[in-house]
C-alpha cells in the first residue's frame, strides 16, 4: 500500500503542496478578515447624572471589551497607568475618596477595593490602556463608584446610578384620538415619519421600557407602539394608519400624537378684481415668539481623533488621547463654574477639520477652545489665529479661511485671561499666535491651549494633578472675562 | 492518512517558516534603503566656491519656545534662488545637528526655492522634513516661523513664503501648522514680538498674562 502511494505521479505527489498553500491563503484571508471585524467601530452610550456619552468597544475574539479610562474618566478623577503587567487604576469621585483597583494582563483575577474579583474573561492591556469585558462593568463600577449600574449588554447602553428613565403611555380615543407619552424628565427624541409610523430615538437620554415594549390599541388610526434598544440607543415606534403630528408639552415631558388634520379642500379661483379702493384690514398677525434667553457657550474641540493620532507623545501614549481627557476635566471645571461647554468629540471619533468648523460656527458659541499635547518644550502654549486683523463686520460676509480675524481682539482677551491664571498657578506657559486650523474659521472668539510635559518626564503630560491644574487655569480664565465675551440668543 | 496529514502539516510548516524569514529579509531591506536614502538627504553646507559671506539664521528652540537670531558665515551662490536655497540648507544643517535645541526629521532638505512676483518665495522641500518632523503646534510654527524670517533676514525682498513637500501642496505639517497658505514675513513678526528690534539675541515673546 505504502509502495503504491510513493509511486504516484509527479502532480499527485504535489497535491499535498497544493493543498497546503490552499489552507495558508485561506488562513491570510480569514485573518485579515477578522482584523478588518476587529476594527469595526462599535461604541457603548454612558448615561450618569453628569452626562451623556460613549466609549468605543474593542472585539477580543468575539468577546467586547471596553476601556476602563474611556468609562470612568467623565465620571471623575482617573489615574491609570501600567505597570509591568499590572495595571493600577486610582479614581476619585468629585467630592469624594480615592478608590483603588488593580488589574493583570491575561489574568481574571483583579482587586477593586482590596477585594479580589473574578473577571469573566481575561483583562486584556494594549496600547498601555487596560481593557475588561464589558458584562464585568457593573461589577466593577458598583464597587468603585458605590452606585448601582445596570448594563444592557445587547443594547450597548450603560446606566450609572438610578437614572433610568421609565416612561407611560396612554392613549385617548375621543376624537381625534390622542396617543400621550409621558417621561420623568424632559426629552428631545429626533423624530422621522415613515408610511404607517412615527419613530422617536432617544441618543442622549436614559429612556427604557415602561415596563412593556408592545403596545397594541383597539383604535383605526393609532394601531399601536413599539419600544426598542439597541446599537446605544432608544427607538419608540407608534403606529398609525393616517399622518399624525407630534406635539411637546410639560416642557418637553410630554409628547402627544394626533392624526394630522385633513388637507383643506382647493378654493375655486377667484376673478380676478382691481385692487380694492379702501385698504382691506390686516391679517391677524402670527405672535412672535419671545426671544430665548441669551446663553454662554464654550465649544471644547479635543483635536485629531479616530485614525488620526496626533503626535505620538510616547510610544503608548497619543495625543488624542491625552487631548480628550483634558478636555472632560475642562468641562467638569467648567460646570463647577456655571458655564456650559459642548464637546466636539466625546469618544475616539475622526473628525475633519472643516466639520469642526461648521459645527462651531453652528453652535454660535461664545468661546471655541481647542485643545492639542505635544512631548516638545514644556508647560502649556495658548494660540490666537495667525491672521492679520481685519475691521470686517461682524454680521456680514466672513471669507471662510479667515473668518477669525474678524475675532481677534475677543480671542486675545480669552487667550491673555487663560495665560494669566496658567501663571498665577506657576505653570510655564507662552502665548503666542499660530497658523492653526480649523481656528481660521470660527466665526466667535477662539483659542488653542497645547500642553506639552511639565518636566523631564514626559508621560507626566497625562498626570491627573497637572491635567487638573491645567484644567482649571482655563477654566478661571474664561471665567474671568466672560463678561466681555459675547452671549448669544440660540 | 496519518501520513498525509503529517506532510501536509510539515509542509504548512515549512511555507509558514520562509515567509517569516523573507518578511524579515524585506523589513531588514527596506530598512537599509531607509538609512541609505536618509543620510543621501542630509542636509549640508554647500559646497565652497568663493569667499564665504555672514548669513543670518533664525533658529528655534523647543525649551523656551524662542526663535534665536545667529550670524554664521557660508560660501553662497550668486544666483538668487540658488542662493536663497542654500541659505535654508544651512538652517536644515543646524537643526539636524545631534545638539539642536529644535530638532528636524533626519534627512530634511530643501530641493528648490521658486522666486515668484520678485517678493514672493515657494519652498520646496524633501518628504522627510514633513514625515519626520515632531508633531506639535508650537514646534511645527517654530520651524515655519524660522524658515520664512531666515529667508526674509537674507533677502529682503521676500515678504511671502509657502512651503510645498515633494513638490505638492499639503494641509499641515506634521498635523498642525497650516501649509495651504503663504506666509507674510510681517505677519510672522507677530511671532517674534521682538522683530522690531534686530539687535536683540532672543526674539520671541512670552506671555506673561498681559495680553488683553
Amino acid at each position: 500500500m505504502h509502495l503504491l502511494r510513493s509511486r504516484r505521479p509527479l502532480g499527485e505527489k504535489h497535491k499535498h503542496v497544493w493543498v497546503s498553500l490552499g489552507l495558508i491563503a485561506a488562513a491570510l484571508l480569514f485573518w485579515r478578515l477578522a482584523t478588518v471585524h476587529a476594527q469595526s467601530p462599535d461604541q457603548l452610550t454612558v448615561y450618569s447624572s453628569q452626562t451623556t456619552y460613549s466609549a468605543a468597544l474593542l472585539d477580543v475574539k468575539g468577546v467586547p471589551y471596553v476601556g476602563l479610562v474611556d468609562v470612568m474618566e467623565p465620571l471623575g478623577s482617573i489615574d491609570a497607568r501600567p505597570d509591568g503587567k499590572k495595571y493600577k487604576l486610582r479614581f476619585t469621585p468629585p467630592g469624594g475618596h480615592a478608590v483603588e483597583a488593580q488589574f493583570t494582563e491575561g489574568k481574571e483575577k483583579a482587586k477593586v477595593l482590596g477585594e479580589e474579583l473574578k473577571l469573566p474573561a481575561n483583562f486584556v492591556l494594549q496600547n498601555a490602556r487596560g481593557y475588561v469585558p464589558l458584562s464585568a462593568v457593573p461589577a466593577i463600577l458598583t464597587k468603585l463608584l458605590a452606585k448601582p449600574v445596570q448594563l444592557h449588554a445587547a443594547a450597548r447602553r450603560l446606566f450609572i446610578g438610578d437614572i433610568a428613565e421609565r416612561f407611560s403611555v396612554e392613549l385617548d380615543k375621543g376624537t381625534p384620538p390622542k396617543l400621550t407619552v409621558s417621561f420623568p424628565a424632559p426629552v428631545n427624541p429626533t423624530i422621522a415619519t415613515e408610511p404607517g409610523r412615527v419613530r422617536f430615538t432617544f441618543r442622549r437620554e436614559p429612556v427604557v421600557s415602561g415596563g412593556q415594549d408592545t403596545y397594541k390599541f383597539d383604535d383605526p388610526v393609532i394601531t399601536g407602539a413599539t419600544f426598542s434598544e439597541h446599537d446605544g440607543l432608544a427607538e419608540l415606534d407608534v403606529a398609525a394608519t393616517s399622518p399624525l403630528l407630534a406635539n411637546f408639552a410639560d416642557g418637553g415631558k410630554t409628547i402627544i400624537m394626533a392624526a394630522a388634520p385633513p388637507p383643506p379642500p382647493p378654493t375655486p379661483a377667484a376673478p380676478v378684481s382691481p385692487p380694492a379702493a379702501q385698504p382691506s384690514a390686516p391679517a391677524a398677525a402670527a405672535q412672535p415668539k419671545p426671544p430665548a434667553a441669551p446663553r454662554f457657550l464654550v465649544i471644547l474641540d479635543p483635536a485629531h481623533g479616530g485614525t488620526d493620532s496626533g503626535a505620538a507623545i510616547t510610544p503608548s501614549l497619543a495625543e488624542k488621547d491625552v487631548v480628550l481627557t483634558l478636555a472632560r476635566r475642562v468641562q467638569r471645571e467648567l460646570a463647577n463654574r456655571g458655564i456650559a461647554a459642548a464637546m466636539l468629540r466625546n469618544s475616539d471619533a475622526a473628525i475633519t477639520l472643516d466639520q469642526r468648523a461648521v459645527t462651531t460656527n453652528a453652535a454660535r458659541p461664545a468661546l471655541y477652545i481647542a485643545l492639542h499635547a505635544a512631548n516638545t518644550g514644556r508647560g502649556v502654549h495658548v494660540f490666537t489665529a495667525m491672521l492679520p486683523a481685519t475691521d470686517l463686520s461682524r454680521t456680514g460676509f466672513l471669507p471662510w479661511d479667515t473668518a477669525q480675524a474678524a475675532f481677534l481682539d475677543l480671542s486675545g482677551v480669552a487667550a491673555g485671561s487663560v495665560a494669566a491664571e496658567l501663571e498665577n498657578r506657576k505653570l510655564p506657559n507662552i502665548a503666542l499666535v499660530a497658523p492653526l486650523r480649523p481656528m481660521n474659521n470660527i466665526a466667535a472668539p477662539a483659542i488653542a491651549v497645547e500642553i506639552a510635559p511639565p518636566d523631564e518626564k514626559v508621560e507626566d503630560i497625562a498626570g491627573a494633578q497637572y491635567q487638573e491644574q491645567v484644567a482649571q487655569s482655563i477654566a478661571a480664565g474664561i471665567a474671568a472675562v466672560r463678561g466681555k465675551l459675547p452671549e448669544v440668543r440660540p | 492518512m496519518t501520513r498525509r496529514i503529517l506532510i501536509v502539516f510539515a509542509v504548512l510548516g515549512m511555507v509558514a517558516a520562509a515567509l517569516g524569514y523573507y518578511a524579515l529579509r524585506l523589513k531588514a531591506r527596506a530598512a537599509r534603503e531607509a538609512q541609505a536614502a536618509a543620510e543621501q538627504q542630509v542636509a549640508v553646507t554647500p559646497p565652497g566656491n568663493g569667499p564665504a559671506e555672514p548669513v543670518t539664521l533664525y533658529v528655534a528652540s523647543d525649551s523656551d519656545g524662542t526663535l534665536h537670531k545667529m550670524q554664521v558665515s557660508a560660501v553662497l551662490p550668486a544666483e538668487r534662488s540658488e542662493r536663497d536655497r542654500a541659505v535654508l540648507r544651512t538652517l536644515m544643517a543646524q537643526y539636524t545637528k545631534p545638539e539642536s535645541g529644535h530638532p528636524v526629521g533626519a534627512g530634511s532638505d530643501i530641493r528648490q526655492v521658486y522666486l515668484m512676483e520678485d517678493d514672493a518665495a515657494v519652498v520646496d522641500t524633501n518628504s522627510s522634513f514633513a514625515e519626520a518632523h515632531p508633531s506639535g503646534v508650537l514646534a511645527e510654527e517654530l520651524t515655519v516661523a524660522s524658515v520664512v524670517l531666515t529667508l526674509n533676514a537674507n533677502d529682503n525682498k521676500i515678504q511671502r513664503v509657502k512651503i510645498l513637500v515633494n513638490g505638492q501642496e499639503r494641509d499641515t505639517l506634521a498635523g498642525h501648522a497650516d501649509l495651504r497658505r503663504f506666509y507674510l514675513a510681517s505677519n510672522i513678526g507677530q511671532v517674534v514680538g521682538g522683530l522690531a528690534l534686530p539687535d536683540r539675541d532672543v526674539v520671541a515673546r512670552r506671555a506673561t498674562g498681559n495680553t488683553q
